[in-house]
């Protein structure tokens, strides 16, 4: 392509703004923090169980933003409910799938989160065990939103639903990590309770594992494109040059917090793992942003 | 039934850009979204210069993945092959936007819904043809029945090589090109702003007519 001038072409818009990216960073706090809700209830893990109900009710709380997200970026706002139509359902459709996904599961979350604040240990799991493939597909399926489009090579790829779910996951613990710092400091106040350093170390340590399974990822895809065709090759030079992607997901979102949660002095230090959970959220938020925007950038006309 | 598709020579576009207006024309298309246009390019240095173009429009696929992946079926594929909005179900999402290969399709700024080449089906239904391929002054657009092999795009389509673009997608269009430069088919501008700034100016600096209801417009 040498010395060629574009003279005129068309470049129809991005047609998803700030709330896409908004949906899928709910979606995904709201199914990492269940999932962490259910080690304590589903998996046993007794050192959890302090985190259970808040997960279980901040997940929840996230779901309600989710369609409220979604409903504000379609440009026929009063129209959502068309999608819930049983004679519209598109099965080929990956969004058919999820609206449907994403009416049910909340309703299991609030009854799960019901019977973790009944104590009621036996209903507790069997909920929970109902609720994670809820869990799990309602942020899978948006993965696949992103993965069967094969108009952009940046988002045409099989591990979009095993990234957003590791995103997802690392976005959930990093909310609980903050939650549970908020909650023990409030309760320290009144009664003088410490920390759980076990817990604390536990969410770190699975933090640190997603982390690393977050930044494989990244570089599978990076490896991929590199060596595939002239649309990936394009698709490459965009992401990396675009700032969002390159300092505010991988450098701020997942390295940063991977050194500092791995270095013992600063894994130790609250203050630390305070910034790190933070720069975690908005890390994921971030990719998600980038993912929606980048994706659009590459031309494909 | 017949099957529509079309046929653009590119020996005949001289780019002049009458299909572009004439769409817009006969199906009131807002300003900054275009359902055809032509793309072209310049190429080569003084005293080598040449430009090339491609009339670009819906090119209502036969496994369009706009269909596919509309979460309400609101994108159908008529008998007749024409790929069709119901324009009353459409609820705005864009999915079907983010999905064509080939940036055909838009959200109309007007009636908020997605929107695209038709293939001026309100002319089909009524015995005429599209109104870029009527307007053509080079004659460079047929359109026709594929399955009438009577039918000038059959004819043309037996006798000399077509190329649609991006085969390898699968999505098996109806609008086939003959001799587009290699160069005006691939990617261009990257890193360059897509002409959104020239859109934008345009937008600022002519005035759009005020719609119905609005002060100055009709009541």
């Amino acid at each position: 392509m040498n010395h060629l001038i574009m003279l005129f072409n068309v470049p129809h818009y991005n047609p998803w703004k700030i709330w896409i990216p908004f949906y899928f960073f709910f979606t995904g706090l709201s199914a990492g923090s269940f999932l962490v809700s259910t080690l304590a209830t589903v998996f046993g893990l007794k050192k959890f169980k302090v985190l259970a109900l808040p997960a279980a009710i901040s997940a929840f709380l996230l779901l309600i933003l989710a369609p409220i997200s979604l409903t504000m970026d379609l440009a026929q706002h009063f129209r959502f409910w068309h999608v819930l139509v049983p004679s519209y359902f598109n099965p080929t459709s990956p969004i058919s799938y999820g609206v449907w996904l994403l009416s049910v599961y909340p309703m299991a979350d609030l009854v799960y989160a019901y019977f973790i604040w009944k104590q009621d240990t036996r209903m507790m799991k069997i909920l929970g065990l109902i609720t994670i493939p809820l869990a799990l597909s309602v942020h899978a399926y948006t993965g696949f939103v992103f993965g069967v489009v094969k108009a952009h090579a940046f988002w045409n790829t099989s591990i979009m639903p095993f990234y957003f779910l590791v995103s997802a996951t690392v976005s959930g613990i990093a909310l609980l990590i903050l939650i549970y710092l908020i909650q023990s400091r409030l309760q320290r106040k009144r009664s003088g309770s410490t920390y759980d350093r076990d817990l604390l170390s536990s969410l770190t340590n699975m933090c640190v594992a997603f982390l690393g399974l977050d930044l494989f990822l990244d570089l599978s895809q990076w490896l991929v494109l590199a060596l595939g065709s002239a649309d990936a090759h394009l698709t490459l030079l965009t992401i990396m040059h675009d700032p969002i992607y390159v300092i505010g997901e991988i450098l701020l979102g997942i390295v940063t917090p991977l050194l500092i949660l791995s270095f013992p002095k600063t894994r130790g230090n609250l203050g630390w793992v305070t910034v790190a959970s933070i720069l975690m959220i908005v890390g994921v938020f971030f990719m998600r942003y980038s993912l929606v925007n980048v994706g659009w950038d590459v031309p494909i006309s | 039934m017949a099957r529509y598709g079309m046929v653009i020579d590119l020996r005949r576009c001289i780019g002049c850009n009458s299909c572009t207006v004439a769409c817009k024309s006969e199906n009131n298309i807002p300003t900054g979204v275009w359902r055809s246009w032509v793309k072209g390019i310049e190429k080569g240095e003084y005293p080598d210069p040449s430009m090339s173009f491609l009339p670009r429009l819906c090119n209502h696929c036969d496994h369009a993945p706009c269909v596919e992946l509309c979460p309400v079926k609101a994108s159908y594929k008529r008998e007749d092959g024409l790929v069709l909005i119901d324009y009353d179900r459409c609820i705005g999402c864009g999915y079907c936007v983010v999905n064509c290969p080939y940036n055909s399709r838009f959200i109309n700024p007007i009636r908020h819904t997605a929107d695209k080449c038709t293939f001026c089906v309100q002319r089909l239904d009524a015995g005429y043809l599209p109104a870029c391929v009527t307007t053509c002054i080079g004659r460079a657009r047929t359109f026709g029945d594929l399955d009438d092999p009577k039918s000038e795009i059959s004819q043309i389509l037996s006798s000399v090589p077509t190329q649609s673009l991006r085969p390898e997608l699968g999505t098996d269009p109806k609008v086939f090109y003959i001799m587009p430069d290699y160069e005006v088919m691939d990617r261009v501008d990257l890193f360059g702003d897509h002409n959104y700034r020239e859109i934008e100016d345009y937008e600022k600096e002519i005035p759009s007519q005020p719609l119905p209801g609005e002060e100055g417009g009709e009541s």
